[in-house]
């Protein structure tokens, strides 16, 4: 054996060929028969043969024909399978469209809800008291620290920041330090040395709310800014004696 | 030195930056070049909180202090026309709410004197 395949017929092979057969067949008993007018049967037996052969391949022709008809039925049940399953698809494509905008909408609302939590959560953080805030823009206004006095003319000496006068009343002038060294306190021994600081606790002037800050602290922070430590103590008398409006004096520094 | 007393040398301080023509003064003396004191003015940031912002009597050294936070404004100045300039517009602005107050108060004013008259022709000529 060669290893051929054997290929299988389709019906319509099959009934072309069964036809061919017949066709032939048909034929062969004609000439026969034609034949047989003329001259006598050369052999006995072959007209029976043709004639078996003959139904024979009619049967055939017949159960090919039915064969073929169920052939067709199938294909169209399968034609109408076919439909169906398109509809089918077509339906799940839809719905999977459905789906993904659905998916799209709730994904921008709980995009937009998340960042309505957060607006409200740092709302919340920043809520100050209505009344604290009317309490401080009273304490504001009423010193005239934001809002100029109505009568106010070119030539009054008010302003909204603490004049020289104010400053050099307030505690850090009577510590006669640098106002600089906001941090100079890790040497105290400077200012009990010049001996002011007790007096400070009498503020003349009410920008040094005494009353109110009770309990307040700075926040904690190492008594380190990179400082050096101050050592002119009076030089900075000096000046703040001399800090005016427009003054440049420059004393001369003592490093 | 007691935390008492550095919150409230602190406290001062920091309302002092309000001022422009003390600004001028440090910054001729060179204290604005001065890293530590650079150090020190944002340390005192902290002033922009509520809790301690509420014991400022003069709000505008919170603008200054964020403003000093910037090496050109701290270069600035050193010029004593910056610093009169800075002045200046901030009384300007500090007069600012009293003007529009007094302008109010004059649009009112006017307003009430408006209706007293009474309108004149109406009836008569209905005749």
């Amino acid at each position: 054996m060669a290893g051929r395949r054997r290929r299988i017929k389709s019906t319509k092979e099959r009934l072309l060929s069964v036809l061919d057969d017949l066709e032939v067949l048909s034929r062969e008993l004609i000439e026969m028969l034609a034949l047989s007018r003329s001259q006598k049967l050369p052999q006995p037996g072959e007209d029976t043969q043709i004639l078996e052969l003959l139904v024979q391949r009619d049967k055939e022709f017949q159960e090919l024909m039915e064969v073929a008809q169920q052939q067709g039925k199938v294909h169209q049940e399968m034609q109408l399978l076919e439909k169906e399953v398109e509809k089918r698809d077509s339906d799940i494509q839809q719905l999977q469209k459905q789906l993904k905008e659905a998916e799209h909408i709730l994904a921008t609302a709980v995009y937009q809800a998340k960042e309505k939590l957060k607006s409200i959560e740092k709302a919340r953080k920043g809520s100050i008291s209505s009344e604290e805030i009317i309490k401080y823009a009273h304490r504001i206004s009423a010193s005239n620290a934001v809002c100029a006095p109505l009568n106010w003319v070119p030539g009054d000496p008010r302003r909204p920041y603490p004049t020289d006068l104010e400053m050099r009343s307030g505690m850090l002038g009577h510590m006669a330090n640098l106002p600089s060294n906001g941090m100079n306190g890790h040497l105290p021994g400077d200012a009990l040395a010049a001996g002011r600081l007790p007096d400070v606790l009498t503020p003349h002037y009410p920008w040094q709310p005494s009353d109110v800050s009770v309990g307040m602290l700075p926040p904690h922070h190492g008594n380190d800014f990179g400082l050096e430590p101050p050592g002119h103590n009076k030089e900075n008398e000096d000046d703040v004696e001399a800090m005016s409006t427009d003054s440049s004096s420059s004393s001369s520094d003592s490093d | 030195m007691p935390a008492k007393n550095r919150f409230q040398s602190e406290l001062e301080f920091v309302q002092c930056l309000a001022n422009p023509n003390y600004l001028n003064f440090l910054a001729q003396r060179g204290f604005l070049r001065d890293r530590p004191f650079i150090n020190y003015l944002k340390y005192l940031l902290y002033w922009k909180e509520p809790e301690y912002a509420k014991f400022l009597k003069y709000p505008h050294c919170l603008h200054m202090l964020e403003l000093l936070q910037y090496e050109h404004f701290r270069k600035e100045l050193v010029n004593a026309q910056c610093a009169k300039f800075i002045d200046e517009q901030q009384l300007l602005h500090w007069q600012h709410y009293s003007r529009k107050r007094t302008r109010l108060q004059q649009a009112l004013a006017e307003q009430q004197q408006a209706p007293q008259q009474p309108p004149q022709h109406g009836n008569a000529s209905a005749k």
